[in-house]
This record gives C-alpha cells, structure tokens and sequence, in this order.
C-alpha cells in the first residue's frame, strides 16, 4: 500500500492569484470538474498546472485540506433527496472544525466547492450556514450576516402574514 | 431584491451573452471539428469557467416584468436559458451542414458517412455534456424538476437536435442502403456486417424517452429500423420460396427452409438488436412456411410411405415452428398407423386361422414399435404423436382383420402367447430377454380394451401352468402379475396373486402331510402304496371346474386320498374338498415288460392310471368291463385313455383296430418299445382345446353382466338417489379400463336390478337405492 501511494501520480493546480499547488491525483479528483477533465483529456496531458481562475491559493489550500481528509470517502450518492443530506445538524465532527472559520471564508469555501463541483463539501458548507440561521429571528439572522434591513414596514408584514403558518407556537 | 440600477443593466447583460457566447461557439466549435486535435486543459477550464460565471453573474439578462413575478414565485432565478438556446442554435445549424454534405452521399458511401458523422458528434456531445456541467447542474435541473418538457441535459440535447435535424432528413435513404447490403448478404455476397451494427446502434441511441430522458426507449429504432427491414425480409423470402419452390422438389424446398431460418437467426446474434429476434422470427415463418404449408402437408404422406426420416424430421421441425402446423400431420399420422396395423393383421390373417398367436403379437409389435421409434426420432417423442400413435394402435389392435367375428380374440391371443412364454420347454429365453418379452406383452395390453377377457384367459393359463408346475420360473410370473397390478390395480390381480399363494401353502401342506403320515401310519399295518402330493386350490380364486364325468378311483389311490382326508380334517374342519381328477396325474412304472434293464415309467392322467391298474390283475380285459370299473363317461373313456393306448401300442385291440365299445377286447403288449425312457401318455386333445377356449368367451359375458351389476349396486349404494343418465355415465368411467361396456347392456341391468328390488325408479326420473 505505502508503494502505491508513494507512486500516486500529482496533479498541480494554479490558484486564481497565481500560486502553484501540487497535490495527489485522488485528492484533486474529489473534484467532478478535475476528475471529469482528467478522463476528458487524458492523464498524459496533465503536464503543466491546471489553470483554477475563480479560486485564490487561501481557499484553494483550505478545499485541499477537506478533500485530503476526505479522499477515501466512497462517492456522494446520486440520490439527491436522500435523507442523510437533508439532516443539517448531522455534521462530522471533522467538518464542523473544519468549518469554523470566518464568514468571508466560510463564504469562498462554499462558491469553490460549487465551482469545482464536490458535492459533499457543499453540503458540509450549507449546513454550516443553515445551523448558523436555525432557531434564530429575523433580525437575530440580519445581526449574524451583516444584512440591511431593506423592506418597507408593508413588506414586511405582509411576508409575516404569509408565512404564520410556519411560526412556532 | 430590490432593483439596483446603476447602469443599464439589460445592455449589460446583452454584452455578458454575446462575450460570452462568441468565446463558448469558437471553441464548441473547436470541440465538434478538430477533437481529435486534443483539447488544452487552458480551454477546457475556460469554457467550463465562462459557463459557471455566466450562470452566477448576479442579475437576470432580461427582465420584463411578468417574468419577474413569475421568477419571484418559484424563489431564486437561475441563469443559463440564454446560453442553453444559443447552444442548440448552434447544433442545428452545425447539422444543416452535416445533412449538405450527406446529400453528396449514396448507399455504401453514405453508410459510412454516416456512422462516421454519428462517431464524431457523439464524442464531441459527450465532451461539451462535461464543459457544460454547470448547466447541467442547475439551470437544466432546475427547468426539469419543475416539469418542463423539450428541456435535456447537454448530451440529450445533442442528440435530439441530431434526430430532429438530421436523422429525420437521412433515415430513408440510410435504410434503402442497409436494407441493400443485407440483401447482398442472403445472395450470397460479403458485406462490412460491423456497418449495419453501428446504424443499428446509434438508431437505438435516439430512442429517448420523452416522460424520463434518463431512460431509452426502442422506439425510433422500432419504427425506423425494425419496421422497414422486416417488411424487407418478408418480400425477399416471399419472392425467393415461390421461385424456389416452382422449380425444386418438396424435400430441397424444406432443406433451403431451414437453412434460411438458421441463417436469419444467426443474423440477429452478428449485427441486428436481440429485440427483433421473436418477429423477425415471426415473418420469415410466414413466408418461408406458413405460406407453403399446404405443400409440405401434401408431401406428408409420400415421405410416410417412403419411411424417409430425416424429411419427416425437418417438416416436423419447420411446422411446429407455425400455429397450428402440425395438426393436420398428427391426423394423417394417425390414419397412416392404423392402416399399416390393420394391413400387417390381414398378412396374418391371410394365411388361415391357424396361425401362432406369437405371429399375431408380433405383427402388431412391428407396427408399434416402427412407429413409435418414428415418433422419438422425428417428432421429438412430442405428446400430440404419442397420443396419435396410442390412438391408432388402439384401434387396429381392437379392431382388424383377426377380431371381425370375435373383438375378444386378441386379449385371448395375448394371453396364450404370454403362456408360451411362461410356460416350461418354451423356447429357453433368458431372464433378461424373458423380461423384455413381457414388457412387450404389455406394450400390447395398455391398447386391449376388453381386458377382462385377457384377466380370464390368462388366469385359466395361469391355473394349468400352477397345476402342471410347468412355470418357467416364480420370478417370471410374479414380475407379470406385478406389471399387471401396475397397469388395471389390485383388484385385477387379486385372484391371481391369491392363485400363487395357494401353490406355496400347498408346498408346506404336503411336508407337514408326509411328517404326520409317517407317525400315524408306524403301526399300521397298511402301509403306503403310492406316494401322493396334493394341492389345495381355494373355490372362488381358481377358474376350474368340477370333473365332467363320473369316475371310481382304484383302491389304490382311494386309500392315499383317505389318508390325506384325515390328515386335512384334522387340521381344518368343515372344509369340503373336491378332487379335480381330470387335473391329476400320476407315474407308473412298467415292471412287465420284459425288454432291457430299466422298466419304462408311463407318465399318465389319474384316468388312465386306474385303466392301467386294472391289467395288474388281468391280462386281457373288455371294454365294457373297463367301463364298468372305472365308472369314467364314453368320451374321455374312448379317446383320452383307450385312444391314446391303443396308438401308443401299449394295448393291443381285440380285433384288431376294434372300436371302443363292448365286445373289443384290450390286451396288455408286453412287447411294448420306445426310444424314451420316460414315455409320455399324458397328452391333450385339440378338440379339448377348443372348446375350452369357446367356454372361457361364454363365461366373459356373463362375468360382464354382473361386473355391472355389482357396479351399478356399490354406486347406488353409495349416492343413494341418481339420475338415470347420471348412473349410466358412471358406470362407464368405473368399467372402461376393464372392458368398453354397451349403454344398452348397462340398461339391461339396471332393468335386472329393479326387478330384483335393489334399485327403484322415482317420479321425477330418478333411481334410488332400496336398502
């Protein structure tokens, strides 16, 4: 086994802010884009970095980190209802230290992890967001994000009208 | 949401579209003509890129104000719809050209144009489904999940616009060209199989299903492909079968037949969809044998005639492959059979009525067996034949020459021939050869319907062969009986199994007999004069009758029977016995004449035994003295015992050649001589024979009559209230492995029982049972 992966073949990836970052072929492939491209264009043509224009070396390392820990994951289920995905506080300890960072950040991981298409960073990514929002109030979620309020006081009650049925009782 | 407008943001999104789509079509386009020139990762990830920032620049490109309240109804707007048309502009007017260059194109050349248009977008529609994901993923998702029709993911849209803008227009003239080369093929030339294989591939390809585009369907490959190349094959076989046929015999038309079909099937595996298989099947029977079966049916009979095989084989073959094809055969079939049974009978027949019931037995073998291996062979032993074939036997062995005047003269053939078999002296088979013969027999038997008639001769046979120990072996007739416990049941061998029982407790009778005769007799003064063993045979198992003439034992014999008497009362009591004199026989040794040595032995019937004692006490006797002794009636006295003395020179006749009757005087011939030791006066007459075998057909009747009644009464008893037709149908089910009864026989006897009081008739044309 340590043979293999000494001879694991290494990809190099480009960040958006021109930093070249080496990394193991399985790693990289968590990424449908990369793997996708790789089977596309064949291993043999991977001979100088691959170019990741919406992505800078900080968050681009940061994605490296999840995927290295997460390479031997089998691959996400196809089933996009699934209920494992819907549950949002279920998150694996790993990830919910993986995830506290700041919000900018939290923010990138997200959009990279949409961009290079790892569905279960993703996920990891929304829930993170969602749990953050769970159980808090408008104006509590306003406070959290950094959100002005921009509804006209007739808006806003109007979308409360619509939405008591939601409320808690 | 509110709108922020800064600048004009429709303008801007505009100049985004047409950025960004004049950037996509130049490498698509890269992408459709020069894939093979490899892509570089550069562009690769810049298309994928340009896509995904289309899709997530912030504002929709165009807004009016209905889509805007539509948009805000459903949450989020996506973008990509743009894009997405842009695409399939741009295929369609890629194919456009495609479908110029085709027109260029014709047969062979336009195949292979074709399937190599078809490798090449095929390849690129997979690459551009990858650069493309983005859209795939949301834009594309998003408009399916809410239903929307004609929206596919970039891959599906590649092939629909090529069915739709260039399939469409080519299909025709690219099935006239497949449709051509196959044809070539079944005329005997090479053709590039792998062509066919690849448009059949890529027509199903097109099958999408329009309710779920992640699921094909056959649907364009059925109607564009299956459809004509079926039409095809049927006008190529119709045509070619009627030339065919017009100028070659029946038996070459069914070889080319079968080769053809062998070939259309092989076809399917080599290059056609394993879905056109049962209805490509489906025409070339239709035209290759539905449409000339009256041909080949006629032909039926003369391949029959000519015993040829492997012909009957291959039609059986090509007509079971049709509905209904092989019913008219199993009818000429059956017909054929029976008269071959029926002519090889009168052969028989033909040569008098004396012929050996063997020769019979085997002729309806012959036939049997012929047929029944034509049966195996050339109809795969199918059950419709083997029905056809038990039909027909069980005609001609019921009804032919040999049993016009008596239907019951083959069971009664049948059982005399099993006799010969099991009878000692026959011709010595061996076990195993022995065992075939039997199964043989009952190969013939299955067929017999009277099978009450066989139940009586054979068990008569059986009686004589116990009586005269001249069984061929024990093991033989149990394993007969036991075939014939398997074929009709228990019942039908009770009596004969009861019959084989008595023999074996007569065996153990006669030890313990000669054990009690030695204690008794010790001290008595009469000592033994002959040795005697006896059997016990019960009245109502055995098929014997009483003696039909008066007969006085010589005392000797009357002694040892009243010896025995004692012995058999003291063990059972109030048991009758009857001896059957005619069945007993003895051994005397004849110490008088004076020639050689060793006395000759006679072996002799108890009648001509007690005629023979009488000379021990004078040398000459007269006719009427001998009647006057024996006691024994003129026609067994004349023939079975002077008759046979007198030509077998053991007596002489006073005067000479006198007849039997008083005033012929009997000498004893001193001088008697014979090659044997042993000699053998103990013989049948034929005339015996005869009426024996006439008595055993009378006796049928009335063993029928009150079969029936019995059946009729246990039926009754058991229903207690029956319609009369009801009764009757009944009775038929429960007698017909016996024998075939007559309605008007059955009526007859129900009539019988109701004069007896057992049955009744009430009012509404019912039967009741009188308890």
């Amino acid at each position: 086994m340590a043979e293999t992966k000494a001879e694991q073949p290494r990809l190099t990836l480009a960040s958006s802010d021109g930093e070249d970052i080496p990394v193991d072929k399985d790693v990289a492939e968590r990424s449908v884009l990369i793997k996708n491209m790789v089977s596309d264009l064949g291993e043999e043509a991977m001979t100088e970095a691959i170019p990741i224009p919406n992505v800078n070396a900080a968050v681009l390392k940061k994605v490296i980190e999840w995927c290295t820990h997460h390479r031997a994951d089998p691959p996400a289920p196809t089933d996009d209802d699934s209920d494992s995905r819907k549950k949002t506080t279920d998150i694996e300890e790993w990830d919910q230290k993986f995830m506290q960072v700041d919000q900018e950040m939290l923010f990138e991981i997200i959009l990279a992890a949409n961009y290079l298409d790892i569905k279960q960073l993703l996920d990891v990514g929304c829930k993170t967001v969602a749990n953050m929002i769970k159980g808090k109030s408008p104006e509590e979620i306003r406070k959290t994000f950094n959100i002005q309020n921009d509804f006209t006081p007739e808006e806003e009650d109007q979308i409360r009208r619509e939405n008591e049925w939601a409320e808690d009782r | 949401m509110a709108p922020v407008a800064a600048s004009n943001p429709a303008n801007r999104g505009r100049d985004n579209l047409e950025s960004t789509w004049a950037y996509l079509e130049e490498n698509v386009e890269k992408v459709m003509t020069k894939l093979r020139e490899g892509v570089d990762m550069k562009t690769y990830m810049g298309v994928y890129t340009r896509v995904h920032n289309f899709c997530t620049s912030q504002k929709p490109t165009t807004t009016s104000p209905a889509g805007a309240a539509h948009s805000a109804s459903r949450g989020a707007h996506l973008l990509g719809q743009e894009i997405y048309d842009k695409l399939g502009e741009y295929l369609s007017k890629h194919l456009a050209e495609v479908n110029a260059r085709a027109d260029t194109h014709t047969d062979e050349a336009l195949l292979s144009f074709y399937i190599r248009e078809w490798k090449r977008y095929t390849d690129a529609a997979k690459y551009n489904n990858h650069l493309f994901k983005y859209l795939n993923r949301h834009w594309v998702k998003r408009e399916m999940d809410e239903g929307k029709k004609n929206i596919y993911d970039i891959y599906t849209l590649h092939l629909v616009k090529w069915k739709d803008d260039f399939f469409q227009k080519v299909q025709e003239r690219v099935m006239q060209a497949v449709l051509k080369l196959v044809e070539k093929q079944r005329n005997g030339e090479t053709i590039e199989q792998l062509q066919v294989k690849a448009i059949v591939d890529s027509f199903v390809s097109l099958g999408l299903d329009e309710n779920d585009p992640t699921k094909s369907t056959l649907d364009v490959y059925r109607r564009y492909f299956e459809a004509p190349f079926l039409t095809a094959t049927k006008d190529y076989y119709q045509r070619e079968s009627k030339l065919f046929v017009a100028e070659n015999s029946v038996v070459e038309y069914m070889k080319k037949a079968e080769a053809r079909l062998d070939e259309e099937k092989e076809r399917v595996g080599l290059y056609l969809h394993p879905d056109i298989m049962k209805k490509l099947m489906d025409v070339c029977n239709e035209a290759l044998i539905t449409d000339h079966s009256l041909l080949l049916r006629d032909e039926f009979q003369v391949l029959l005639d000519n015993e040829r095989v492997d012909d009957l084989t291959r039609m059986y073959k090509l007509l079971s492959r049709i509905k209904d094809g092989l019913d008219p055969l199993r009818n000429r079939f059956e017909a054929h059979v029976r008269k071959a049974g029926l002519a090889s009978v009168d052969k028989v027949a033909s040569s008098g009525d004396n012929f050996e019931p063997k020769v019979y037995i085997d002729a309806l073998l012959d036939i049997h067996s012929k047929y029944q291996q034509l049966v195996t062979v050339a109809f795969t032993g199918e059950s419709e034949f083997v029905r056809s074939l038990d039909n027909a036997c069980k005609e001609f062995v019921n009804r032919n020459e040999v049993c016009k005047s008596n239907s019951s003269r083959s069971p009664e053939l049948l059982a005399k021939y099993t006799d010969q078999l099991l009878k000692k002296g026959a011709k010595a088979a061996d076990e195993s050869e022995l065992e075939d013969l039997l199964l043989q027999i009952m190969v013939v038997f299955k067929y017999i319907e009277d099978k009450d008639v066989f139940q009586k001769f054979y068990s008569r046979m059986l009686a004589k062969r116990l009586v005269n120990v001249s069984s061929v072996s024990d093991d033989a007739e149990t394993s007969m009986i036991s075939k014939l416990k398997e074929a009709c049941g228990f019942e039908y061998t009770n009596k004969l199994q009861r019959m084989f029982q008595d023999i074996q407790v007569s065996k153990d009778l006669n030890s313990a007999y000669k054990d009690w005769y030695d204690k008794v007799m010790e001290d008595s003064s009469k000592k033994r004069t002959i040795d005697s063993t006896y059997q016990i045979l019960g009245t109502s198992f055995w098929p014997l009758n009483p003696p039909n003439s008066p007969f006085s034992p010589p005392t000797e014999v009357n002694e040892a029977i009243d010896a025995f008497k004692r012995f058999y009362d003291g063990k059972h009591t109030g048991r009758k016995l009857t001896w059957l004199w005619q069945l007993c026989k003895g051994e005397v040794r004849a110490n008088y004449v004076k020639q050689g040595k060793v006395p000759y032995t006679f072996m002799v019937s108890t009648y001509q035994m007690a005629v023979l004692l009488l000379f021990n006490e004078q040398e000459t006797l007269d006719y009427a003295d001998i009647k006057e002794y024996t006691q024994l009636s003129d026609d067994i006295l004349d023939t079975a015992v002077m008759g046979v003395f007198q030509k077998a020179r053991v007596v002489t006749a006073t005067p000479e050649g006198g007849k039997p009757e008083a005033g012929t005087k009997y000498t004893l011939n001193r001088g008697f001589k014979n090659k044997k030791l042993k000699v053998n006066l103990n013989v049948p007459i034929k005339s015996e024979q005869k009426t024996e075998s006439d008595e055993t057909h009378k006796t049928v009747e009335e063993d029928r009559k009150l079969l029936l009644q019995a059946v009729i009464v246990r039926i009754m008893k058991g229903r207690k209230k029956l319609r009369h037709v009801q009764l009757v149908e009944e009775v038929i089910t429960q007698v017909k492995n016996r024998f075939p009864p007559k309605v008007s026989d059955i009526k007859k006897n129900i009539d019988i029982l109701m004069e007896k009081d057992y049955i009744e008739r009430l009012d509404n044309d019912e039967l009741a049972y009188i308890a």
